[in-house]
C-alpha cells in the first residue's frame, strides 16, 4: 500500500540492499548492474521519491559526484576510534596508489600483481606498502591482494575480472579524495609548499 | 608501388581476405609476422601477394595494415585521431578553385567548388564526433596523469583550430555570396545554405566539448592535488602529528557513511513460521550439522511427491475395482457382462453406484479386457426408468460372456 503511494521504483529493494550494508552506488560499477541502479536513483523524480520513503526509516541518501550512499538521520556518533583507524590506513592505501608509476584513479583497471610488481622495483613504494599495517600478510603480493579485497568491500574497488584479478576503481574513490580534500594542515611550512605544487613525488 | 596496381586488385585483394585485413585493423599495433601466417585463413603465399600490393607493410616483423587502408577505415568509422589539417587543404583548394571561376566563369571550376563546399561540411562534422570519442577516451581509458592531461590540452588545441577553420570558411562563404548568387545555380545555393547551417551547429558542438575537456582537465587536477595532499599527509602522519597538525579528527568524526558507523546493514530474525516449512527444515539441519545439535534434526522431509501423484491416485482405484469386479465375472457362466454389473452388489464402502456407473465401468471393461472376453456380436436390450424425469427408456447392449477356459488356452498357445 505505502509503496503504490510512494510510487517507488521497482528496484527499490535492491538498492537498499546495496546502501544499507554500507556500501556505496557508483555509476561506473558493472556487478549486480549497479550502474543502472546509479542511474535510476539519479533520476531527479526517483530521488526525491526514494529520499522521502527511506527517511521514513532514518536513512538518508547522500548525493556524491558519481555515487550515492546512505547515512542514518540523526545518529549517535559512535565508534569514532575505529573510524580514525579506518582512515588512517585509507591514507596510508591512496598515498601508496598516488605514488605508483601509473596513478590508480577513478576509472583505472590495475591487477595487484602490477602494484606488487612496481613495489619490488621501487624502494620507496616498497617501504610505504610494507609499513600498511594488515594482518598475516607475508609476500608483497598478498598484501595488495589483502589491500585490494579491503577496498572491494568497502565499495571502492570492482573485480572486474577474478580469472585475471583485474581491479577497477569505481566513482565512490571520489569519497576519499573529497574527504582528503577536506582536510586542512595547520601552520603550512614553505618549504614544503613548494615542493609539493606541480608534480607528484615519486 | 612495386606493381601496376588497379583499383580491382586491390578490391579483390581485401576482400579475399578481409578476416586478415579486419584482424589487422583491429589489433593494429602489434602483430608479428608469425602470428599473422600461424592463423588459418591466410598462407604464405597470400601473405606475400598482400605485401606486393602494398597493401601490408613488415617492419621489424611488426606486421601492420597500409596507412592509406587504415585511414579510409577510420574515416568511415569517424574514429581515429582528430586530422584538421585535412579541413585546411579543402579551404586552400576552395579558394583557388573560386579564383579560377572569378577569372573565367567555366562549369568545370564550379564543380570542384561545390564538391569541397561539400568536402568541408562532412570533414568538419567528422572531426568533431572524433574529437569528441577522443577526449571521452581519453579522460576515461588513459592511465598515466602527465599524457592524460598533455593529451586533453592537445584536443583543446585542435578544437581552437577547427573552430578557426569554420570562421575561415564563413569568412570565404560571405564574401564569395555575390558571386554564387550571379551563377543562379541551385544546387550550389542549397549546398552553401546546408553549410551554413553546419557551421552554425558544429560551432555549438565544439562550445560544448570545450567544457567537457575544461571540467575533465579541472577534475584530474582535483586528483593531482587531492593525490599530492595525500602524499603531504602520509608525511604529517608519519612524524606522528596527523591528530594535531591537521583536523583529520574532526573531519573523521563528520564522517556519515553508514559503513564507517559500524552498522553491518540490518539484521533480521527468521520468521518461526518460516522454520517449519521444508526450506526451513534444511537450514535447520546446516546448523545442526555445523553445531552437531541433534535436537534440530529431529523432523524428516517429506519424500517428494511425484509430479503426475494426483492421475496416478484416481488411477489405481478405479482398477481395483474392476480387477476384481472381473476376476469375479469370469469366474461365473450364467449372466452375460452387462447384467453381471447391472445387479452386482458393490461393497459398501463404495457407496452408492448409479445406473451411469455401471454403465462406465461397462463400457471400460469392454474395451479394456477384450482378449479375456467372448464378444457375441448380438444386441440385448435392457428396459430402465430414467432417474430424474421418470422416463422409460430401453437400452441396447452388446452380449460379452466370459470366454471359454479352452479358448483361453488356445489364444495364450496362440499369442505364444
Amino acid at each position: 500500500m505505502d509503496e503504490l503511494n510512494y510510487n517507488l521504483p521497482k528496484q527499490t529493494h535492491d538498492i537498499f540492499a546495496i546502501m544499507a550494508r554500507g556500501h556505496f552506488i557508483s555509476s561506473n560499477g558493472t556487478k549486480d548492474g549497479m550502474n543502472r541502479l546509479y542511474d535510476i536513483i539519479n533520476n531527479t523524480e526517483n530521488f526525491d521519491r526514494l529520499q522521502a520513503y527511506f527517511n521514513v526509516i532514518r536513512y538518508n541518501i547522500e548525493r556524491g559526484n558519481n555515487y550515492f550512499y546512505f547515512s542514518r538521520l540523526n545518529e549517535a556518533n559512535s565508534l569514532i576510534e575505529q573510524k580514525l583507524e579506518t582512515f588512517e590506513r585509507y591514507i596510508d592505501v591512496i598515498d601508496l596508489f598516488a605514488s605508483m608509476d601509473n596513478k590508480i584513479t577513478i576509472g583505472s583497471r590495475f591487477r595487484p600483481s602490477e602494484i606488487a610488481e612496481e613495489c619490488n622495483a621501487n624502494v620507496r613504494l616498497k617501504q610505504k606498502l610494507q609499513k600498511i599495517p594488515m594482518y598475516r600478510s607475508e609476500t608483497l603480493l598478498n598484501k595488495v591482494r589483502d589491500i585490494c579485497n579491503l577496498m572491494t568491500r568497502d565499495s571502492f574497488l570492482e573485480l572486474e575480472d577474478e580469472q585475471s584479478e583485474s581491479y577497477k576503481v569505481l566513482d565512490a574513490y571520489t569519497y576519499l579524495l573529497d574527504m582528503i580534500n577536506a582536510i586542512s594542515i595547520y601552520e603550512e611550512t614553505t618549504g614544503l609548499d613548494s615542493n609539493s605544487s606541480g608534480i607528484i613525488l615519486n | 608501388m612495386a606493381l601496376q596496381v588497379n583499383v580491382n586488385d586491390i578490391l579483390s585483394q581485401l576482400y579475399h581476405q578481409r578476416h586478415v585485413v579486419e584482424f589487422l585493423f583491429a589489433n593494429r599495433e602489434n602483430i608479428t609476422v608469425n602470428e599473422l601466417l600461424s592463423r588459418e585463413d591466410i598462407s604464405q603465399e597470400q601473405y606475400q601477394k598482400l605485401k606486393s600490393l602494398d597493401l601490408i607493410y613488415e617492419y621489424e616483423s611488426v606486421v601492420s595494415l597500409n596507412d592509406a587502408v587504415v585511414a579510409m577505415f577510420e574515416d568511415f568509422m569517424e574514429i581515429g585521431e582528430v586530422t584538421p589539417g585535412f579541413i585546411n587543404d579543402y579551404i586552400n583548394e576552395l579558394k583557388r578553385h573560386i579564383r579560377f571561376y572569378q577569372e573565367v566563369h567555366e562549369h568545370r571550376f564550379l564543380r570542384s567548388i561545390k564538391k569541397y563546399l561539400k568536402r568541408i561540411n562532412i570533414a568538419l562534422s567528422r572531426e568533431i564526433i572524433k574529437l569528441q570519442k577522443n577526449v571521452d577516451d581519453t579522460y576515461k581509458n588513459e592511465a598515466n596523469y602527465r599524457i592524460k592531461i598533455q593529451k586533453l590540452e592537445d584536443y583543446r588545441e585542435k578544437r581552437d583550430t577547427i573552430i578557426d577553420f569554420i570562421h575561415k570558411t564563413e569568412e570565404i562563404i560571405t564574401d564569395t555570396r555575390g558571386l554564387f548568387n550571379l551563377t543562379n545555380d541551385q544546387e550550389l545555393y542549397g549546398i552553401v545554405n546546408a553549410l551554413k547551417a553546419g557551421l552554425i551547429e558544429n560551432l555549438d558542438f565544439l562550445i560544448e566539448i570545450q567544457t567537457d575537456i575544461t571540467d575533465y582537465i579541472n577534475k584530474i587536477q582535483f586528483q593531482l592535488d587531492v593525490y599530492v595532499k595525500a602524499q603531504r599527509l602520509k608525511e604529517i602522519k608519519d612524524h606522528g602529528t596527523l591528530h594535531y597538525r591537521t583536523n583529520f579528527n574532526e573531519i573523521v568524526k563528520a564522517i556519515n557513511p553508514l559503513r564507517f558507523n559500524g552498522i553491518k546493514g540490518p539484521r533480521t530474525k527468521i520468521a518461526i513460521d518460516y522454520l517449519f516449512t521444508d526450506e526451513g527444515h534444511v537450514l535447520c539441519k546446516k546448523v545442526a550439522e555445523k553445531y552437531k545439535i541433534s535436537r534440530l534434526m529431529m523432523r524428516g522431509i517429506a519424500g517428494k511427491l511425484p509430479s503426475n501423484f494426483k492421475d496416478q491416485l484416481i488411477d489405481q482405484q478405479i482398477k481395483l475395482d474392476v480387477e476384481k469386479l472381473v476376476e469375479r465375472f469370469l469366474d461365473q457362466s450364467k449372466l452375460n457382462l452387462f447384467e453381471y454389473l447391472i445387479d452386482y452388489k458393490f461393497p459398501k464402502a463404495v457407496g452408492t453406484v448409479t445406473f451411469e456407473d455401471r454403465l462406465s465401468i461397462f463400457v471400460e471393461i469392454a474395451m479394456e479386457y477384450q482378449t479375456v472376453m467372448d464378444f457375441k456380436y448380438r444386441l440385448n436390450y435392457h428396459d430402465y426408468e430414467e432417474s430424474g424425469t421418470k422416463l422409460k427408456k430401453r437400452l441396447g447392449y452388446t452380449v460379452i460372456l466370459p470366454l471359454e477356459k479352452t479358448e483361453k488356452k488356445q489364444k495364450k498357445d496362440k499369442a505364444a
